[in-house]
């Protein structure tokens, strides 16, 4: 097993701009995330991850940065997916299936055209953010700032929308404008941690720190904080453990939100 | 008739619903200061012309104006406040204070993508206070009594300083003496603030023994003034058939004042 000292890990740069960018993403999965889980759509998440693969391998195809592609495709996805709803041509859960399926099954065809499966696919599907290039860390930090600014900005209103859409309304709130908007940051914000932990548990990231937070029956803003906390320290704790021991990152980023998630549980069930 | 301000105005309302006619040819006049019970059987159409009031939902023909104008250009919602029927079957586990809740009332067309100033926040532990929620401003929204949180909404709702205030059904579901307290504050509310106030209700004594005038809704819309004992009863019978008879002892009330 290839070992590290902890304290020189930090001098590598590669080891910065993996604990740089996993910050990021998790600080904004966890804000992103409180709100998904409250107005319970957890699986626009799940959704939009799928997808991305689309997107991703779209990138992979045309020879473009995947981030890139997937970012314009999500987005595309997202919008489809609201567009749906409101015209009440399918639930949100069919609107979301339909829409997945057709995502993923793109992704897959065109993945088949550039030549199959390749190391390059697998740093999506399952994220590599101890490998993250520049170009990418510039890409994740500068989206997750805009999305946090977003966020805080319309922190109130979000959260007034989220609790009683029709009350927001008639508060003169610009419902469907916020609404739609959010979904785009929902995009944003799953495109921005494809690097860290994958597509395939992107919405894990999304949606546990939210889901332990919850468990400590506080208000919202310091739920928010807890979820936050709990989403960069396991980050952190993913990208320390996974570099020392040399385990899948995002495997042990899952795992550590996973434990924290049973331990909150425990907790509020006991008290 | 002395000169009251109208501020709601409706005439010749047609409203119906996936094709049933809900309400027919209503003409009503809401002035500022009125503490208006509107009461009415089930399925009368009480919460349909309140959402149509408000312009949620939309009307067949007739005129609505609010504040002398047509619903259909009026804009200045800040002057209006709504707790709906839906408000108290919230998530029990939304992570929510209660003076975060209240202070969402206080958002408007004017500070969207603001922060709240310090005087939203003092108005928000004045309203808090006057509704005797301070003690419970830091707890969980979903860990209060029954009727802590239909005051919760009514704070929400007042701490937008409106000058109309529609509440639909806030006391369903709570004992007689928690109604009793409440709608004692609105009373005070009623009194203090001079806010003009449409309470669907279900609690005839209530509204009898608070409010000033009666709109009973089942289909038509009656109107009459509490005083007017004669046309009290008469809109009553429109409402709820020929052989209703409300019957009402004096002392229903006694008491009731006590507290304020």
């Amino acid at each position: 097993m290839r070992m590290f000292d902890p304290l020189k890990l930090i001098s590598y740069h590669f080891f910065q701009n993996a604990l740089i960018g996993g910050s990021i993403a998790a600080l904004v999965c966890a804000l992103i995330g409180l709100f998904i889980i409250l107005r319970k759509e957890s699986m626009i998440g799940d959704g939009v991850a799928h997808i991305s693969f689309g997107g991703i391998a779209l990138g992979l195809f045309l020879g473009i940065n995947p981030l890139l592609t997937a970012l314009i495709i999500s987005i595309i996805g997202v919008l489809l997916i609201n567009y749906i709803r409101r015209k009440g041509l399918a639930q949100s859960d069919s609107a979301i299936a339909v829409m997945l399926s057709i995502g993923f099954s793109i992704g897959l065809i065109l993945i088949s055209l550039a030549g199959g499966f390749n190391v390059d696919l697998f740093s999506y599907l399952f994220g590599s953010i101890l490998t993250i290039g520049q170009f990418d860390l510039i890409l994740i930090s500068s989206l997750g700032i805009v999305t946090l600014i977003l966020i805080i900005v319309f922190y109130k209103e979000l959260l007034s929308i989220t609790f009683d859409e029709e009350a927001s309304r008639l508060m003169g709130i610009p419902v469907n404008v916020l609404e739609t908007g959010l979904n785009i940051l929902v995009a944003v914000t799953i495109v921005l941690s494809i690097k860290v932990v994958g597509m395939i548990l992107v919405v894990a990231l999304l949606v546990l720190p939210g889901l332990t937070a919850l468990q400590f029956n506080k208000g919202f803003k310091k739920t928010s904080i807890i979820s936050v906390i709990i989403g960069v320290l396991s980050v952190i704790v993913g990208i320390f453990t996974s570099a020392l021991f040399n385990i899948a990152t995002s495997g042990i980023i899952i795992f550590t939100l996973t434990a924290f998630f049973l331990s909150a549980a425990i907790y509020k069930h006991l008290e | 008739m002395d000169e009251k301000e109208v501020l709601i105005d409706i005439e010749d309302l047609n409203v119906s619903r996936n094709g049933e006619k809900i309400i027919k040819s209503a003409n009503l006049k809401i002035f500022r200061g009125d503490f208006v019970g509107v009461v009415g059987p089930n399925g009368g159409g009480k919460t349909t012309l309140i959402k149509t009031i408000l312009g949620l939902l939309p009307k067949d023909e007739g005129k609505i104006t609010l504040f002398g104008e047509p619903i259909e250009s009026f804009n200045e919602w800040k002057r209006i406040a709504y707790v709906s029927q839906e408000s108290n079957s919230f998530d029990k586990d939304f992570p929510l204070t209660v003076r975060e809740l209240v202070s969402l009332g206080r958002i408007n067309r004017g500070n969207i993508g603001k922060k709240l100033k310090p005087e939203d926040w003092k108005r928000v532990d004045e309203m808090l206070k006057f509704m005797g929620l301070n003690d419970f401003a830091d707890k969980r929204i979903g860990h209060l009594s029954g009727g802590q949180k239909q005051r919760i909404f009514v704070a929400k709702a007042m701490v937008r300083d409106p000058e109309i205030l529609f509440l639909d059904e806030p006391v369903s579901g709570v004992d007689p003496q928690t109604q009793e307290r409440f709608y004692m504050k609105l009373s005070d509310l009623n009194l203090k603030t001079r806010v003009t106030i449409l309470d669907v209700s279900h609690d005839l004594s209530a509204v009898f023994c608070r409010m000033g005038r009666v709109v009973c809704v089942n289909r038509e819309v009656n109107v009459a003034d509490i005083s007017d004992e004669n046309k009290f009863s008469e809109v009553l019978k429109k409402a709820y058939g020929q052989h209703f008879r409300f019957v009402f002892h004096e002392h229903m009330c006694e008491g009731l004042f006590e507290d304020v």
